[in-house]
């Protein structure tokens, strides 16, 4: 299989490289994944489009980040891998969740963390904080983690997926604005 | 009849294929030493038993799921009764057992005590909830009324008022590691 990278034009006519949604989704199928489940992000309104349109991975609508962590938890105990997507400011609100059963528990999990806080959140005031210490808070939790990127995108799925197979333990990719949705 | 009854007879009733999901504190503790089987005992997570037996009820949508919480544990994590009963998986089965207090760290109160459950849930739209009063039951019309509300069909919560529990149970002897793989060995093989 081939991947690429598309290329579409944001709201000012630029150019952008974009990560294809149905193809990243179509990967992670392909490496086991059968459900997702979190709270929205706008970085993330064109992949939970797709999954909500999606047949064969279904999208489970939390109410908050820690009630996502057990869900996929309790999918994992079920036998079944799912991973799940969120903002950067529900990592304040996965602590206990993480630290006291997905981490305890030994629960394999693929969390997408939209990174905001950073250039572009400039007018956005509510993100600032939590975007200057959210690789901070990673460390802190002991969670290893990589920046998604547009181009090698499924080496760095790919890296850690093996990864977190390997440790049996969460781990997280980073998503910059305008590497999932505009 | 206190909860440490209601999980007893649980043993008498519970299907052997069931899979458990307790919540932590004293109501894992009396899972652990009163019910059979490798049972999936949270010793942390508070406020998540709902939430994880939606995932275990979505991967194993043959077996019956019965998630038992404490009632700090189920109002912690009330919002998760909302995504059960928007997904309403048919297998999930909801336990809360009410002594209106957070037992395990003392015996401070809850705000349990004025929450009328059956108008709660039935407004986040399940409306297979049954809520009885235990506290001052004769155990063998108690044992019934569990028997016939745990044969029901579909999802169902089943509220419990119960009676504060007097004897302490030992703490779970288990790593969680080992209760992941314990209880992930009661599937294996089955899956593919
Ligand atoms: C996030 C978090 N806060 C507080 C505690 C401490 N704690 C452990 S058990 C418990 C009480 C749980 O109450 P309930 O679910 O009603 O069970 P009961 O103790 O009454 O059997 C508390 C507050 C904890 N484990 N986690
Ligand atoms: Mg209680």
């Amino acid at each position: 299989m081939i991947f690429i990278a598309i290329v579409e034009c944001n709201l000012l006519g630029e150019t952008v490289l974009m990560i294809n949604t149905i193809e990243i989704l179509d990967y992670l199928k392909s490496k086991g994944f059968t459900l997702s489940t979190g709270v929205p992000c706008s970085y993330f309104k064109n992949v939970i489009n797709s999954l909500e349109k999606d047949d064969t991975l279904q999208y489970i609508p939390a109410t908050r980040e820690d009630e996502a962590i057990g869900i996929a938890s309790g999918y994992f105990f079920g036998g079944k891998q799912s991973f799940l997507l969120m903002q950067n400011s529900g990592l304040a609100t996965i602590g206990d969740a993480l630290t006291s059963l997905a981490q305890l528990y030994k629960v394999p999990l693929l969390i997408f963390v939209s990174y905001r806080g950073l250039e572009p959140d400039a007018d956005f005031p509510e993100h600032l904080i939590m975007g200057d210490v959210t690789e901070n808070v990673l460390k802190a939790y002991h969670l290893p983690y990589w920046i998604l990127e547009e181009e090698n995108w499924q080496n760095i799925l790919e890296l850690s997926i093996n990864k977190m197979n390997e440790i049996s333990l969460p781990v997280c990719l980073l998503v910059k604005q305008g590497v999932l949705s505009l | 009849m206190k909860g440490a009854d209601v999980i007893s007879e649980l043993k008498r009733i519970l299907g052997d294929d069931d899979l458990v999901v307790s919540s932590n504190g004293n109501v894992s503790r009396q899972a652990y030493h009163l019910l059979s089987g490798s049972q999936l005992y949270l010793r942390g997570s508070m406020g998540l038993p709902v939430s994880i037996g939606l995932g275990l009820a979505l991967a194993q949508p043959e077996k019956t799921i019965v998630v038992l919480t404490g009632d700090g544990n189920f109002l912690m994590g009330l919002s998760s009764m909302s995504t059960v009963a928007y997904i309403n998986p048919s297998n999930l089965k909801i336990i809360i057992i009410d002594n209106q207090l957070y037992a395990t760290t003392g015996g401070q109160e809850t705000s349990s005590s004025q929450i009328n459950y059956k108008t709660m849930i039935e407004g986040m739209g399940i409306l297979n909830i049954r809520s009885f009063d235990l506290r001052d039951m004769d155990q063998d019309i108690g044992n019934l009324l569990l028997l016939e509300s745990i044969e029901e069909e579909g999802i169902y919560v089943l509220h419990l008022q119960v009676e504060e529990d007097t004897i302490e149970l030992d703490n779970i002897p288990w790593h969680p590691e080992q209760i992941t793989e314990n209880f992930k060995n009661r599937h294996k093989g089955e899956l593919k």
